[in-house]
């Protein structure tokens, strides 16, 4: 793990094999008279070093179950433990340092800072770490040569091309060693040929480094490399397959 | 960019105008401190409220001393003062006796460049036995006198005794607004003679490298001589010394209304940028920043374009405030300062003049940071990035 500022850090039970574990998780928007359920009553657990894909229909509540686990949103109802940790409890500093060390995002629309350069936005989380300068250069040299962006760092975001610029948000999510990756649609955007590209670098991380990567996803090609499946329909998980 | 300009533009504003209003005051101070009243004066207790013959410092030779190894002190002159009746040909006028040290006077005030005809006067008698005198030129005017007249003078000495004597007049000086227009300059030793005041003094006064630094000296001065009464020139003139405070606190207030003003706009831009960025925020906070990290982020950026602003109000304002203290306005009509003409309004150059209005942007900014970086934090990273 990182040598992140240990003040209100939640530490994790590294012996656990379960990293992600929701409970009976519903989501509600609107108002009483107006209710939208985006989730009913989701369980699941999912296992450390998972590759798993989260299927469905659009509305399906893909995307709300991701924020959810990834402590972006609250449930209405029910618990999420992420590596034995029920996030509901957390204060928003508690939770903002337990993305920070815990979890990488990986977004549709890549979301980088624009105003900085590649390394600067793998740089940055690390930045809030603490780490020190030199272990930071260290390792957003390592994490743009694991993605393929060698001699690119110092590239803002408007020079890069879409498939260059997941990439570069590919080594953002995994610069602060994070223990569970959540990837929103992370090839949507871009054409076959760097999705796959793409998809083999996380798939690769996935092997060597033991990392839990869970994907929202219409894509077919996450889908062959996924190890589980779940299936979402209307809120509710309509089958979960291991393959 | 209209941000950055605005904040140039407040800057100099307040630059300017402390650097006018020092400036101009700091003229005014200099036309009466270095006219007569000094940086400092000394005097027997209580005799600046209630000014009377008797009450005189009878060890000016000692304070002399004293005041010789001070190094803040450029220089001092001790002098006396009295009332009195003048006579010319065929009239009479009050007149008021100012006892000046013929020496050491021209270098406390600007006595010989007042002088308007004839010539600064010297100690001694001339031929005939008589003292020098000069004259105000109003008194001069009423008593129709000139250069080389005699006058006599008629007052109460210290022991109670009748003072008369006659003086020849050796210069006329200052003009029919000075405020010694009625006032008889005689040498020290002839006027302490005249007075029988032996080698007593009324005041003593000081003028010293920095006028700022009065009130500290004078503080200094004060602790060293407790047997008589050190008053720095906000003391002698107190009722200028206030209003000019009130003035410049009204000035400091308009200086903030207008840069409050600026900084409204200011407020707006970092709100509206902030609105652009929700996303960005929102990024930033699913990522793992805590909230303070993004109103500290607002807030640097603030005063990052405020340091920059500055910086650039700086070195335009710099030229400006150069040129403005060293030429200066012509002015239309000079300004007659008993009888020294001022042709120019210039400015003051000083770090005050740079420095207030940093600090002044500077805590303004510091302000409106806070609230575009709290509704910043406050941003939910599942709305800005969009989820439904």
């Amino acid at each position: 793990m990182s040598n992140a500022v240990e003040t209100d850090r939640v530490e994790h039970d590294p012996v656990r094999t379960n990293v992600i574990e929701t409970r009976e998780v519903c989501r509600y928007f609107g108002t009483e008279e107006m209710q939208v359920i985006a989730l009913d009553h989701v369980s699941l657990t999912i296992e450390k070093g998972e590759f798993t894909a989260i299927i469905g229909p659009s509305g399906s509540g893909k995307t709300t179950l991701l924020h959810l686990i990834g402590g972006l949103d609250n449930p209405s109802s029910g618990t999420i433990e992420l590596s034995g940790e029920n996030i509901a409890t957390m204060s928003g500093t508690q939770l903002a340092d337990f993305r920070r060390d815990h979890i990488g995002f990986i977004f549709q629309a890549y979301n980088l800072i624009p105003v900085l350069s590649a390394e600067e936005n793998i740089e940055y989380i690390m930045l809030l770490q603490g780490i020190s300068a030199d272990r930071r250069k260290k390792r957003v040299q390592e994490m743009l040569a694991m993605v393929g962006l060698e001699g690119m760092g110092a590239r803002r975001p408007a020079q890069l091309s879409g498939g260059q610029q997941q990439r570069v948000a590919v080594a953002r999510a995994m610069a602060s060693h994070p223990d569970i990756i959540l990837a929103d649609e992370p090839t949507a955007n871009l054409d076959t040929k760097t999705g796959i590209s793409l998809l083999d670098v996380m798939r690769d991380l996935n092997e060597q480094h033991n990392m839990t990567f869970v994907f929202s996803t219409h894509d077919e090609k996450i889908m062959e490399r996924a190890t589980r499946l779940i299936h979402l329909r209307d809120g509710a998980v309509e089958k979960d397959e291991r393959k | 960019m209209l941000t950055g300009l605005s904040m140039i533009g407040g800057y100099v504003l307040c630059a300017f105008s402390f650097s006018l209003q020092n400036g101009s005051y700091g003229n005014a101070i200099d036309i009466f401190t270095l006219d007569h009243t000094g940086h400092i004066q000394i005097h027997k207790e209580n005799y600046l409220k209630r000014p009377k013959i008797h009450k005189t410092i009878n060890n000016a030779e000692e304070i002399g001393r004293l005041l010789e190894v001070e190094a803040d002190i450029v220089s001092f002159s001790a002098r006396v003062f009295a009332p009195a009746l003048a006579y010319g040909d065929a009239k009479t006028s009050p007149a008021s006796i100012f006892g000046i040290d013929v020496e050491k006077e021209p270098q406390t005030s600007r006595i010989t460049q007042k002088v308007q005809q004839g010539e600064y006067f010297s100690a001694s008698m001339n031929a005939d036995g008589f003292y020098s005198a000069m004259i105000g030129q109003g008194l001069a005017n009423t008593l129709k006198m000139n250069v080389g007249d005699e006058l006599v003078l008629i007052s109460q000495g210290a022991d109670g005794s009748i003072a008369n004597d006659i003086y020849v007049v050796s210069a006329i000086v200052g003009n029919k607004t000075s405020h010694d227009r009625q006032g008889v300059y005689l040498p020290l030793a002839a006027a302490q003679e005249f007075l029988s005041l032996g080698n007593d003094v009324h005041e003593v006064v000081i003028v010293v490298d920095h006028r700022d630094d009065a009130r500290g000296i004078a503080r200094t001065l004060q602790d060293k001589m407790p047997d008589v009464t050190v008053s720095p020139w906000q003391v002698v003139e107190a009722t200028f010394f206030k209003t000019m405070e009130a003035d410049q606190e009204g000035n400091y207030f308009t200086m903030a209304i207008i840069i409050f003003i600026v900084f409204i706009g200011v407020l707006n831009t970092v709100l509206m940028s902030v609105l652009e960025r929700t996303r960005e925020f929102g990024v930033l906070r699913a990522i793992g920043s805590r909230p303070i990290n993004i109103v500290q982020m607002v807030f640097l950026e603030t005063m990052l374009l405020a340091l920059i602003s500055i910086g650039i109000g700086m070195v335009l304002s710099l030229p400006l405030i150069l040129w403005f203290t060293e030429v200066g306005f012509l002015l239309a009509e000079p300004i007659d300062a008993g009888g020294v003409a001022f042709q120019h309004l210039r400015g003051e150059f000083s770090a005050f003049v740079f420095f207030a209005p940093m600090a002044l942007i500077l805590s303004f900014a510091a302000v409106v940071s806070i609230p575009p970086g709290l509704r910043a934090a406050r941003v939910l990273p599942r709305d800005a990035l969009g989820a439904h």
